[in-house]
């Protein structure tokens, strides 16, 4: 046995509460939905086990199967063009055009106000009748694009998804903060190599960013995969559940006492975030990234 | 690259590279806005003159908008719960945090890890067990539930903001200290705490903005007015304002302020405790 630490009082006493508050919001909750998820229970009766009952009722409903796809919808939107995006304007900041401080704080504004809030002025503004994209469609003369936007089940899935583009700041700044610590002499020794700025993004900074891509990218598809908080303010998975979720059911089956359907969506939502992220590391990480994970 | 003359591609790529970042200014910045204008109109002029400013500037729509919303209270709720949170959050985790970075013990890195890990869970998978244990310590619809909901949430990014700070202070610091008699207690509270104010208010800042704007786990653990805050009570204005749009408007621009003014004090250090995760990879 190592020698005891002569202050052992003192780190339990440091580190009970912590360990505790954790336990009581993350390891209790992971091992109540795994149980759970496996037995019908309403929350007063005694529960019954079903075995993987519920994930296979789960799987064999259509509506949850709409909202799966949408997940994975959501995840592939955010994962790679939001930041695919995100990463395009931290490039072009890396490079330091004028006024670049000024819009690299204002893109990221929207990160810090609340998802309600900024959801509700969506709303505003995807209102058919007064809504401003209606009212500048029509004022550019292309009325014959207005839509009821969030109100059919064609454009509102696109709609709450693009709605996503305010938070593009998020991983621009991350990968912005990597772009910059790049030293200023590589692109010195490119540049009087007769590089051309394009040469120098897809040679120097993209290789030197790779590792922080994989993890927005991996960010960002977890993010998709639990989506909730738009999409329940906007569209509350409506019309028709063209715009359900994962997330919307859980809530769902919780409102109608169903916690063994409930926590089986909680599981899924679990394990398939574990994998798609293991999965991501595979195909797009390298040594770094594989390092990063480690961590 | 000053003196490369422009090429037809250069020409194509700065009219693109301008039009991406003006589309995104756009996305992100017009929205509020026109928001923040819209609120000072009159409902008239917001359907008729969606671009203008307003000809009279309408300041009793923020009159109206108190007096309908019941922002007062919704704003005193979402100021406890914030700052009750950051604050029992900050507490135990500078505590652990202290413990894991300044001494050495069994089992120290599987528990910090397991802790770490939490970042990637998705805690909308766990509505129904904190449903449960918040009904079981019997502060359902309290402002405690949440409190303590809150501060729980936020454990492993502050574990992570704090441990890695306390991490960077030179042990020599530490090592004076015991020198002139500090205790266990006293190297926490005189020595590392004070160096680690920097770190605290990052790990601080998040959890504050966190608990300000969260919404599901608010709409999940209340019930009442009891314990609403403001964002679950935003949900409600649609109903409350009805047509008045533009009061609408005012309600929501005065919820958005303190995100704000907490993003103009501290955005250096938000965007310094974002990157530090992925950038030191």
């Amino acid at each position: 046995m190592r020698k005891r630490n002569k202050h052992w009082k003192g780190i339990i006493l440091f580190i009970l509460p912590v360990l505790i508050i954790y336990g009581a919001f993350f390891l209790y909750p992971l091992g109540f939905v795994g149980i759970v998820s496996l037995v019908k229970w309403n929350g007063v009766t005694p529960m019954r086990f079903v075995g993987l009952q519920n994930y296979i009722s789960n799987f064999a409903n259509p509506v949850f199967q709409t909202a799966f796809r949408n997940n994975f919808i959501w995840a592939f939107s955010l994962g790679f063009i939001q930041v695919a995006f995100a990463a395009l304007v931290a490039l072009i900041l890396a490079r330091r055009p004028p006024a670049w401080k000024m819009l690299r704080t204002i893109f990221f504004l929207p990160n810090v106000i609340s998802k309600v809030a900024i959801a509700m002025m969506w709303l505003a503004l995807y209102n058919a009748d007064y809504g401003l994209i209606n009212t500048l469609l029509g004022k550019l003369g292309l009325a014959g694009l207005e839509q009821n936007w969030l109100g059919q089940t064609t454009t509102a899935l696109p709609a709450v998804i693009f709605q996503e583009a305010v938070y593009i700041g998020y991983f621009m700044i991350i990968v912005l903060a990597g772009a910059m610590s790049i030293p200023e002499s590589f692109y010195e020794a490119a540049e009087m190599d007769g590089a051309s700025v394009f040469q120098q993004e897809r040679f120097i900074t993209i290789p030197m960013v790779r590792g922080i891509l994989v993890t927005s990218m991996t960010l960002a598809v977890a993010f998709g995969l639990r989506h909730f908080e738009s999409t329940f303010l906007m569209t509350r998975g409506g019309p028709a559940n063209s715009t359900q979720t994962m997330g919307l059911l859980l809530y769902e089956n919780l409102g109608s006492l169903d916690y063994g359907h409930a926590n089986a969506i909680g599981a899924v939502l679990i394990i398939v975030g574990a994998v798609i992220i293991v999965i991501i590391r595979r195909v797009f990480g390298d040594r770094e990234a594989g390092a990063e994970a480690r961590q | 690259m000053k003196d490369r003359r422009l090429t037809p591609t250069d020409i194509i790529a700065k009219t693109g590279k301008w039009f991406l970042l003006m589309f995104f200014l756009f996305i992100t910045f017009v929205p509020l806005l026109w928001l923040v204008i819209s609120s000072f109109k009159t409902n008239i002029e917001l359907q008729t003159k969606p671009f203008n400013l307003p000809a009279v500037w309408q300041f009793s729509n923020y009159v109206e908008a108190i007096r309908i919303s019941g922002l007062p209270q919704l704003f005193l709720h979402s100021i406890i719960i914030a700052l009750s949170a950051t604050f029992l959050n900050l507490l135990v985790t500078s505590m652990g945090a202290f413990a894991f970075s300044r001494e050495k013990f069994r089992f120290q890195g599987a528990l910090l890890n397991l802790m770490l890990a939490g970042v990637l869970v998705p805690i909308i998978a766990f509505m129904v067990p904190y449903f449960k244990l918040i009904g079981a310590l019997k502060i359902y619809d309290t402002l405690w539930g949440l409190i303590l909901t809150y501060s729980g949430i936020n454990i492993p990014i502050s574990m992570f903001l704090v441990t890695g700070f306390m991490r960077s202070i030179p042990a020599e610091l530490e090592e004076a200290g015991v020198m002139d008699g500090c205790n266990f207690w006293q190297r926490y509270t005189r020595i590392v705490m004070p160096l680690s104010k920097i770190g605290l208010v990052t790990a601080g800042t998040f959890v504050f903005l966190y608990a300000w704007n969260e919404f599901i786990y608010a709409l999940l653990l209340t019930s009442s007015m009891k314990a609403r805050t403001l964002q679950l009570g935003i949900q409600f204005f649609k109903s409350q304002f009805v047509t008045d749009y533009t009061s609408m408007f005012a309600a929501i621009t005065l919820t958005i302020i303190p995100s704000i003014a907490v993003y103009i004090f501290f955005h250096e250090r938000i965007i310094k405790g974002l990157t530090a995760g992925a950038v030191k990879g």
